[in-house]
């Protein structure tokens, strides 16, 4: 380090045997010299030859040592050029002057080889932890803008992923900071085929690009399989595995994803490792808490994982909050929590359910004061409207062809345990919308499939009875006799067959269901229309809104539709 | 003793530093100050004031760094007279300072 590079001296003294001295001993030390007579030639010296250090004489012709001095500071800008003013001068005012302006250090004639031969190698050390810290500086600088354009990129990137939800619903409010991502809070919310709703709060552990790293491929997953009409329990499985394979240890996501089911007024829940949320009934004021039941995404492997949601009934009006633990754990100027106790007074004070969202985030802004600021608040408020609200879902499952298939039969049977696990949904939706006019119709086939198959299902092979849905009792005591049932099978299939042909100006479908259950009495009913009832739920006035006929053919454990369409 | 007049340490030890340079420098030395005691000549008879100043003062420094300490105490003089703006010494110490240079041109050219 201390191996001393030669240096290039400026020595600038009108008398030439002064210069030739002091160049003498310079030289004697190993670094090169350019000379000047007088002020004028040093600074034409400075600009050409670049010298490390300058020794200026005081007294000079044309320009002197001080006004030399200022210029060439003035022209080295950020760059550490010492200047040594060489003087005879004794007065202590003239010697300060010399360093005024902008001289380093001073040497008195006569010169003494070994006092000179010192500052120049205290100069040169100075120098050279100058130009170090200017290195590092600019490093630092660069690194910097660097790391600032990275983010910015990345929170491009991030908010056209996570933009392309439907957050901007009229039954959803939410408060989420602009620097969300990098706080690690992520909220989505997209529409399924079906017309329901998923939505998903997620708080990854950590700050910074750590945090926004794994919120790409969740809002990637969530989207990509909500519009294929993916259940959560396969979603979240699916963001799970690649959470746990792509994140270090000590890593993970608290979620709590929510499909919304607008038509039968429930909710279904799957909450990980995030604070109490609050079903807020409107009819009776009262909250109910759900709880957190799972581990966070991206802790356990894909055999461990348990994908087993909730159900709750929410009546119109009701709604859910969801937060990050940003609400609860935000603190004021003394160091206090805010806590849940304040949060429930929120709403056992609350006169108008409207105000609700607002009267929380005004509630925590009061408390936090300038600290807060809402930084790291993320709040979200759902509620449960008819359908009709939210408009039609507009999913475009895949480009095809122009004119696409249209004379072609299939038949797809479900069996065993496939039967009672696989979600056969996302594959029957991708081939029927190969046909384009089809794939216009993905909301109302999603519906009809969606009811045909759990007619099968549940009506036919497990024989359940769906009055039971009247009531929140009634529900739960319909998922417990499901659950079951499923346990309890021994045998069972459903099979669809569909066959679509081309007809003159469009194309026909026709969808029939056959499945191993023992049927039901439909003779009598099917006469009169299916006017309405008894028909243990089976959704007949739907389907009949989507299609052009139903029709029950042997036992009750058939059914048969059909759809035409005219190409525009 | 000719060489009082330089100090003899400080001058042995310019000749081991300018080594070949050293006859150079005399004769430099001795050329660049006949000019310059000829200006400052001119400049007292002038009575010019800061001309005198600056000639003696650059007199005053390579004088000394020549290890002629006495001659660059006459210019030291002469050079804070002027400043002072006081005449009325200056031709003395002149032709004091005259007297002293040719010693110590005699004592340099011993050394050659």
């Amino acid at each position: 380090m201390e191996a001393e590079s030669p240096l290039k001296v400026l020595i600038a003294d009108d008398n030439k045997s002064d210069r030739m001295i002091l160049s003498a001993i310079v030289k004697k030390m190993g670094h090169e010299v350019c000379e000047a007579a007088d002020g004028l030639e040093a600074i034409d010296q400075f600009k050409t030859q670049f010298p490390d250090i300058i020794l200026l004489d005081v007294i000079m012709p044309n320009m002197d040592g001080q006004e030399a001095a200022l210029e060439i500071k003035a022209l080295a800008g950020e760059d550490m050029i010492p200047i040594i003013f060489l003087t005879s001068l004794q007065d202590a005012h003239d010697l300060a002057k010399c360093l005024d302006s902008g001289g380093d250090d001073f040497l008195t004639k006569p010169y003494n080889k070994v006092i000179l031969q010192a500052k120049i190698n205290a100069f040169s050390r100075m120098r050279r932890m100058h130009h170090t810290l200017q290195r590092q500086r600019d490093v630092i600088r660069d690194n910097n803008e660097y790391m600032v354009h990275e983010q910015e990129v990345a929170k491009a990137v991030y908010d056209n992923v996570t933009h392309a939800g439907c957050l901007h619903l009229p039954n959803l409010k939410y408060l989420l900071s602009p620097f969300s991502v990098f706080n690690g809070d992520v909220l989505l919310a997209a529409r399924k085929p079906s017309g329901s709703m998923h939505i998903l709060l997620g708080d990854f552990t950590g700050h910074g690009l750590p945090a926004a790293i794994g919120a790409m491929p969740l809002a990637e997953i969530f989207y990509g399989m909500t519009a294929k009409g993916f259940s959560m329990e396969g979603i979240l499985r699916e963001i799970n595995i690649k959470l746990k394979n792509i994140l270090p240890i000590g890593y993970f996501c608290c979620v709590c994803m929510v499909n919304l089911n607008f038509r039968k007024e429930e909710i279904e829940v799957w909450m990980g490792g995030l604070p109490d949320f609050y079903l807020y009934r409107h009819d009776s004021k009262a909250i109910e808490n759900v709880i957190s039941t799972h581990l966070p995404l991206g802790v356990l492997s894909s055999q461990a994982f348990d994908g087993n949601t909730q159900k709750y009934s929410l009546r119109k009006n009701d709604k859910l909050y969801m937060w990050s633990d940003g609400i609860v754990e935000s603190r004021n100027d003394f160091g206090d929590l805010f806590g849940e106790e304040r949060l429930k007074d929120i709403f056992k004070n609350n006169q108008n359910d409207d105000q609700l969202f607002d009267e929380i985030i005004q509630t925590v802004n009061e408390f936090t004061g300038e600290r807060g600021k809402d930084d790291d608040t993320t709040l979200l408020e759902v509620r449960m409207v008819d359908e009709s609200e939210v408009g039609e879902v507009n999913i475009d499952l895949s480009s095809g062809m122009v004119t696409g298939p249209l004379d072609w039969n299939m038949c797809y049977t479900l069996r065993g345990d496939t039967l009672k696990t696989f979600n056969p949904m996302p594959l029957m939706l991708s081939i029927l919308s190969d046909v384009p006019y089809l794939n216009g119709l993905s909301g109302q086939l999603y519906t009809l499939m969606a009811e045909l198959f759990s007619n099968a299902f549940e009506h036919g092979v497990l024989s359940l009875n769906s009055s039971l849905k009247q009531d929140a009792q009634g529900f739960a005591e319909y998922y417990r006799q499901r659950e079951n049932a499923i346990k309890e099978l021994k045998y069972g299939q459903v099979s669809f067959e569909f066959d679509h042909k081309p007809l003159a100006d469009g194309g026909k479908l026709v969808i029939k269901v056959t499945d191993s259950g023992s049927g039901f009495d439909y003779k009598s009913k099917q006469d009169k229309q299916f006017a309405n009832q008894g028909y243990s739920g089976r959704g007949i006035p739907l389907i009949l809104s989507i299609c052009d006929n139903i029709e029950y053919l042997g036992d009750g454990n058939i059914v048969k539709v059909e759809l035409s369409w005219v190409a525009d | 003793m000719p060489l009082s007049h330089l100090n003899t340490g400080q001058i042995n030890e310019l000749k081991e530093l300018m080594e070949d340079a050293f006859e150079d420098l005399i004769n430099t030395y001795l050329t660049d100050s006949d000019q310059k005691n000829q200006l400052l000549e001119e400049a007292i008879v002038g009575e010019d004031l800061p001309k005198i100043a600056e000639i003696s003062h650059s007199l005053k420094g390579s004088s000394a760094n020549i290890c002629a300490l006495p001659l660059s105490l006459v210019f030291k003089e002469i050079e804070d007279q002027a400043r002072a703006e006081t005449l009325a010494n200056i031709a003395d110490l002149f032709s004091q300072s005259q007297q002293e240079y040719q010693q110590v041109k005699t004592a340099l050219k011993s050394l050659l």
